[in-house]
């Protein structure tokens, strides 16, 4: 994917959370994590590239393509992405199977049969099939989170994004879900991920971002930025969180 | 403590019920009075239940409209509903009552007692409830608007599948408590001569003295409305419960 951005800022109040950021990312990024600490502007800035903040200024352009800046219009972009949250927001008072089968039906406009089937297809996939029946209550973090992620996943989307996916997650849930993202990306999918899993992220992403007080500090191919960092604060936050 | 709590209130509560029980029970009653009126009594009986559910349901409506006019996101319609709903809780139901029969039906030239009973009674009804529907709206978490936005929905969708849908186990027990309140506010409609209930008691109490025999039937006909909601409200509770 073509990743570029002109001047980004996402302002709340008196807070900048992105911070007019300029870059151009190559095409043959397939996944793209951000890094960088708490609060340094990275939900922000996958919720500009997917579409769903509106930026207070400056501009996203995916693939040649320039993010519209009006709500109604904006909803068409994200449509096409799928997103997936760091605390697992699959509807409470709806069935697993329910949540996947909803915006299939009401969003993208499939027939209730189709979109079943669809939905069956994509839990087999995910190995949830014995999960669809029940509600995110009576699921485990960890398979709300793969259900959130076969909801992001069934209609297909052409990038899909990932906000801290697994922040909430106990170790072992986290290595299902990461599991299941690193399947994704096998297989092709256009990923941006925002993550404090650094080995995930080392091993996962082609490309990574390190964003810090709204500002990208260092970018580069993943390999580049993990074994030799071009910035002091780049390196000086690697080294805190690989210690352990 | 708990113990100390639970013996107290056993006893507090036992000692009220068998000292009413044994004086309303101990009264030497003349039910040979008020015998020829119970055609008046069922009369009313009937007209406190089709003006209790005929309010219950436009209190409804109303109560909805001023939700969504306090949740405008423009001023007016917000101010508006806003100082409906407040003077309405502000200021008794007999006040209004009597202004609205007397002062503004009576401008419009519409002299229909149960009509204009009725709207009243259903306005006042549903400035309590727009109070906990909004209540229940905004409990909804923000991340379950975000997940929504997220796949798409638009605000329209996002209300009937994902905010409605779960604020109506929210507000469940509050409404169905104002609905057992609209049914004895609606005992004070005898001021302007809405034949319900209170009014055929109050009316067989003058022609009769007897006085206990005319009124205690209040206690079993209202009750025998009340008690069915109380009922359907925690059986309903059980059915939206998805929580945990």
């Amino acid at each position: 994917m073509r990743i570029e951005t002109q001047h980004l800022s996402k302002v709340y109040g008196v807070t900048k959370a992105v911070d007019d950021v300029s870059l151009t990312l190559s095409d043959d990024v397939q996944v793209l994590a951000l890094i960088g600490p708490s609060g340094g502007g990275k939900s922000t800035f996958l919720r500009l590239l997917g579409g769903l903040e509106i930026p207070t200024s400056g501009e996203v352009t995916m693939d040649g393509v320039k993010l519209p800046l009006k709500e109604e219009s904006l909803r068409d972009i994200r449509r096409k992405n799928g997103f997936l949250f760091q605390s697992f927001n699959l509807f409470p008072h709806l069935t697993a199977l329910e949540n996947i089968v909803l915006p299939l039906v009401k969003v993208y406009g499939r027939s209730q049969e189709e979109a079943t089937k669809r939905a069956a297809e994509v839990v087999e996939r995910f190995r949830l099939t014995d999960h669809v029946g029940k509600r995110p209550g009576q699921l485990s973090g960890g398979q709300q989170q793969r259900i959130a992620l076969a909801r992001a996943m069934a209609h297909e989307p052409s990038l899909l994004l990932l906000d801290e996916p697994t922040s909430a997650l106990d170790p072992e849930m986290k290595s299902e879900v990461l599991d299941l993202i690193s399947e994704l990306c096998e297989c092709g999918q256009r990923i941006v991920l925002s993550t404090h899993e650094m080995g995930f992220a080392k091993r996962s992403a082609d490309h990574i971002l390190f964003l810090s007080e709204g500002k990208c500090v260092e970018e580069a191919p993943s390999s580049q930025l993990f074994d030799d960092p071009k910035t002091e604060q780049v390196s000086q936050f690697l080294h805190k969180v690989m210690k352990w | 403590m708990k113990l100390f709590l639970s013996l107290t209130v056993s006893i507090l509560l036992g000692a009220t019920f068998c000292f009413v029980f044994w004086v309303v029970a101990s009264h030497e009653y003349q039910w040979a009075a008020i015998a020829p009126y119970w055609k008046n009594f069922l009369n009313g009986w009937t007209t406190t239940l089709l003006i209790s559910a005929a309010a219950l349901v436009l209190s409804i409506v109303i109560g909805a409209l001023l939700t969504a006019g306090q949740l405008s996101p423009h001023r007016v319609p917000r101010w508006l509903s806003r100082a409906f709903v407040e003077i309405i809780r502000g200021t008794p139901l007999l006040t209004q009552i009597l202004i609205g029969y007397y002062l503004i039906a009576d401008s419009i030239g519409w002299d229909s007692r149960f009509g204009v009973g009725l709207v009243i009674l259903s306005c006042f009804s549903a400035a309590y409830l727009a109070e906990i529907f909004r209540g229940g709206i905004e409990s909804i978490p923000q991340s379950q608007w975000l997940s929504a936005k997220a796949i798409g929905f638009s605000e329209v969708q996002t209300y009937c599948y994902v905010i409605i849908p779960q604020a109506i186990r929210r507000v469940l027990p509050a409404s169905a408590g104002q609905f057992a309140n609209l049914i004895k506010d609606s005992s004070l409609l005898f001021v302007i001569s809405v034949h319900e209930f209170t009014m055929q008691a109050r009316e067989t109490n003058a022609n009769t003295y007897a006085t206990f025999e005319a009124y205690l039937p209040l206690i079993l006909g209202y009750f025998i409305l009340t008690f069915p909601i109380s009922l359907l409200s925690r059986n309903l509770e059980k059915r939206f419960a998805y929580e945990n």
